[in-house]
């Protein structure tokens, strides 16, 4: 047993920087102490190991961000980042909420990830990954503190997203100039990137309009073993074992995972065939075990009809878009400011 | 050939041939020295490494998987029973963990046994030179900066709103141009927008949100502009009303219960073992905080030790003895859970006119001296060269406590410029209204209205020594108490697991705790509000120099 540990431990030393291995792997072990094997989870401790920060409405790097109680009853938080504009460089504190400005500026919903247990919009590592997508895309970016799991099972977290969705579509002061209407984007990593689907499913029949939907590394799975997780199972920091505790204690008590939340294109699934959906940019790292699923969320879509672009970062861990030091990183940001920039 | 000494090996790095022996290193030197070694990419993600010291952390990361998978069994014991201190310093934190199991193995892929040499070497398994690397090092050297001042940012606003109806955010706008109007010294059109401020009140919902903070900011302007800025009748209330208020305060919402709960905590770790123990005590009021760490030291293992407490408060006009009264029924308490206990009051009106001969302490005694939202007060400098806070903190220092603990509103309320200081002021006393509004309880919720309310007054429409709420963020009292000579001592994941659950058993939903480099933080749903540290004196002599 030690001995495999060891080829594995070596192989994914290979390929990432040492920081981001560093990162990852404190991240694996943290979360290993907080998954308790009866399903239950040690928020406490979970909380007070997650590396937080505050917003501020002072700009750094011509960012500043600001939170918004979104829902009273559910304690919805949601962190807002905006761009400062060349004309306003230092916003007034009492102007926050002021109008966007620009003909067109693109508003993006972000679901952070974390298995749907893990994380909040206020960890270090999102606020972080946020700034950096506002001064991508120039888009106002709003993060939603989703509830999370085990606490709160299926569907909160896509309720809480929908409740986002909503608010932010009926913000006067994020509409864009040209047509008065929110230009809006869901984007999100891991469980965010599954609640991202999940709230462009809903938004369907609504008459709310998605301009598309960027998923990275989204977190999709199936009763099935695939080959790429029997292949990939322990080798880079993830496990299927902890893929397993997660669905269990997200899904509700006693759904297996072909359940349509973890397997939209699955036997419980629904056709998009003739559905008006977003058009999606979904990133696959090479070296994540559940990119089977994640290809098959593709196959779904284009067999739909529907407009999808993949990429499939072949040497690509899971989080390698937290830390802006490999290629990956600035190959997926360049498209995805590519992706959200074709409607201007 | 020039000779430096120790202190200034670690800091200077510009060669100019000084030897200077300076008797303790300068901190700020050494911190900037440090701090450009961190990596600055994980101080973005909350961690704080040296890059000097990545491959050692990574080595000890992967023992510590090691470890963990060889032995499930002291696995779950990690998890349910070890206290994790401060997880922004990573190195440590998983030395910590590592050193929880019985037997740290070696892993063996650390070493490599050089065929040239036949020694062991350390395996230099990760890649050194990814093709592109330099090219994005040197892409995000100009970022490490600003990644690096994410760690602990000087300058922060922190503002959590509600959907503010649009008379709610004009009320806003025009506070900010009245603040503006007085920082300029245009007091005629301060008073115009005072009377349209007035009118607009009028207009919008004044029982929650921002309408109900504005009153109190539109109170505490006018009294700055028309009543000058010596403090007026504010600071005039009776000692015993602010007793009152502060009750009120302390029953309405769960921040000084933390403080309390927080402090005694950690001054009982810091007790643990000591049979003569004696708390300092920089504000008693009502003793709120005592009894409970009386019972916690009656229950302790071993036996409680000899506890003496000395409380410091201002002194009773109209020839009460209220310090005496508060400490007979401490007594009366400790008594009957078999604590032998001794009471001194200390009246003073301000702290920095306590001297320490008056705190009795014995050389013998293990010492806790105790500030619950006191240093701040004594940040006004004067004309002197000593502030008062310097001179304090230098006397508390020569007791050698054991701890110190230091719990203090984050907010940054004493900057020089007015605006500024109204700015954060609006925005923190917004927040501390909204959490107020979880407690339904009356009259509390009104008295510690009126509480707040007193607090505003004085760091809006106050100055010079006047003005004694001059609040600052932890990390301005982390750079005051480490260049006074203390160290802190980090409060763990136990103290912040209670802190949580007895939140949830008095308050609704939305404060939270947080956990915040070793110290510990309570707020409003995002925003901290009140800020709880401890610390030690660093012992004087050239050994400890840090390296």
């Amino acid at each position: 047993m030690a001995r495999s540990n060891e080829v594995n431990l070596n192989e994914c030393k290979m390929v990432v920087p040492l920081n981001t291995w560093v990162l990852i792997s404190n991240f694996k072990l943290a979360y290993n102490l907080l998954r308790r094997p009866d399903g239950t989870f040690n928020r406490h401790l979970a909380e007070f190991l997650d590396r937080k920060v505050p917003a501020n409405a002072n700009p750094v790097d011509g960012v500043f961000s600001f939170d918004v109680l979104i829902d009273r009853g559910t304690s919805l938080l949601s962190r807002i980042y905006r761009p400062t504009t060349a004309e306003e460089p230092q916003p007034n504190i009492a102007e926050l909420e002021k109008p966007v400005t620009a003909a067109v500026v693109p508003v993006i919903i972000f679901f952070h990830g974390g298995s749907f247990a893990h994380s909040s919009a206020n960890s270090a590592i999102y606020d972080t990954l946020c700034r950096r997508l506002v001064r991508l895309c120039k888009a106002v970016v709003v993060s939603v503190n989703y509830r999370r799991a085990p606490e709160n099972r299926y569907p909160c977290a896509y309720d809480d997203g929908w409740t986002a969705l909503k608010w932010v579509n009926s913000r006067p002061w994020l509409q864009s100039q040209k047509d008065s209407k929110v230009h809006i984007y869901l984007a999100g990593d891991s469980s965010g990137g599954n609640i991202a689907h999940h709230v462009a499913l809903r938004a369907i029949e609504s008459g709310i309009d998605i301009l598309g939907s960027i998923l990275l590394n989204p977190m999709f799975g199936g009763q099935e073993r695939t080959e790429s997780e029997k292949r990939l199972d322990g080798k880079y920091f993830v496990t299927l074992r902890d893929r397993d505790w997660y669905w269990r204690a997200y899904l509700p008590e006693g759904e297996d995972r072909d359940h349509p939340a973890c397997n939209p294109f699955g036997p419980n699934g629904r056709s998009l065939e003739g559905i008006k959906f977003p058009k999606s940019l979904v990133v696959v790292a090479g070296l994540d075990l559940i990119q089977d699923w994640q290809l098959a969320y593709v196959e779904g879509l284009k067999k739909a009809g529907q407009e999808v672009k993949l990429l499939y970062m072949e040497q690509a861990t899971i989080g390698f878009y937290l830390l802006p030091n490999n290629h990956h990183f600035h190959t997926v940001m360049d498209e995805i400011s590519k992706f959200v920039s074709s409607d201007c | 050939m020039v000779l430096y000494d120790s202190a200034t090996l670690g800091g200077s790095c510009s060669g100019s041939s000084s030897s200077s022996s300076s008797s303790k290193p300068p901190p700020l030197q050494q911190r900037q020295q440090t701090q450009q070694d961190i990596d600055g990419l994980l101080a973005g993600a909350g961690y704080r490494v040296r890059s000097s010291e990545l491959r050692k952390v990574a080595q000890r990361l992967e023992r510590l998987e090691t470890a963990m998978v060889n032995s499930p069994a002291d696995l779950s014991q990690l998890a349910s029973d070890t206290i994790h201190y401060n997880p922004s310093d990573l190195a440590s934190w998983v030395d910590s963990l590592l050193s929880e199991f019985t037997q740290p193995p070696t892993c063996p892929s650390e070493f490599i046994m050089d065929p040239e040499t036949n020694q062991t070497v350390v395996s230099d398994a990760w890649t050194t030179a990814e093709p592109h690397m330099p090219q994005v090092h040197q892409n995000i050297s100009y970022q490490q900066q600003s990644l690096n001042n994410q760690l602990t940012v000087d300058n922060q606003l922190t503002v959590v709103t509600a959907m503010e109806e649009d008379s709610g955010i004009r009320l806003v706008h025009m506070l900010m141009t009245c603040a503006e109007c007085v920082q300029r010294g245009d007091f005629s059109l301060a008073t115009s927008c005072l009377e349209d401020m007035q009118g607009l009140l009028t207009r919008v919902n004044t029982v929650c949100g921002i309408g109900k903070v504005a009153g109190h900011f539109i109170d505490a302007l006018s009294r700055r502009i028309f009543q000058g800025i010596g403090g007026g009748s504010i600071n005039g209330g009776s000692a015993y009303e602010n007793e009152i208020l502060y009750h009120h305060f302390y029953e309405a919402c769960p921040y000084l219960k933390f403080a309390h709960f927080t402090a005694n905590q950690a001054i009982l770790e810091a007790f643990d073992g000591h049979d003569c123990v004696h708390v300092v005590d920089f504000n008693l009021m009502h003793g709120l905080q005592w009894p409970a760490l009386i019972q916690a030291l009656a229950l302790r293992p071993g036996g409680p030790p000899l506890l003496r407490l000395t409380g410091i408060g201002p002194p009773s006009p109209d020839g009460r003895d209220s310090l005496r009264e508060i400490g007979l029924r401490l007594a009366e308490l400790a008594r009957s859970v078999n604590v032998r206990f001794a009471f001194r009051g200390v009246a003073a009106s301000r702290l920095e006119d306590v001297k320490p001969w008056m705190l009795q302490v014995n050389p013998k005694e293990s010492v806790a001296v105790n500030s619950i939202m006191q240093l701040h007060r004594l940040l006004g400098s004067d004309l002197n060269r000593n502030s008062p806070i310097e001179t304090v903190l230098s006397w508390i220092r020569s007791l050698n406590p054991k701890i110190m603990t230091v719990v203090e509103q984050e907010a940054n309320h004493n900057q020089p410029g007015f605006l500024d200081r109204f700015t954060e002021a609006l925005h923190y006393y917004s927040t501390m209204f909204d959490s107020l509004e979880a407690c339904t309880v009356q009259p509390n919720k009104a008295l510690a209205e009126i509480y707040i309310q007193r607090e505003i007054a004085n760091v809006v429409s106050c100055e010079g020594s006047a003005r004694v709420e001059r609040h600052e963020p932890l990390s301005k009292w982390r750079t005051r108490l480490s260049g006074a000579g203390f160290r802190p001592l980090h409060l763990g994941s136990n103290a912040y697991k209670q802190a949580s659950m007895l939140l949830t058993l008095f308050s609704a939903e939305g404060y939270s705790v947080e956990e915040n480099d070793g110290c510990l933080t309570l707020g409003w749903h995002s925003r901290p509000l009140i800020a709880a540290s401890a610390w030690q004196a660093v012992s004087d002599g050239p050994a400890d120099f840090p390296a």
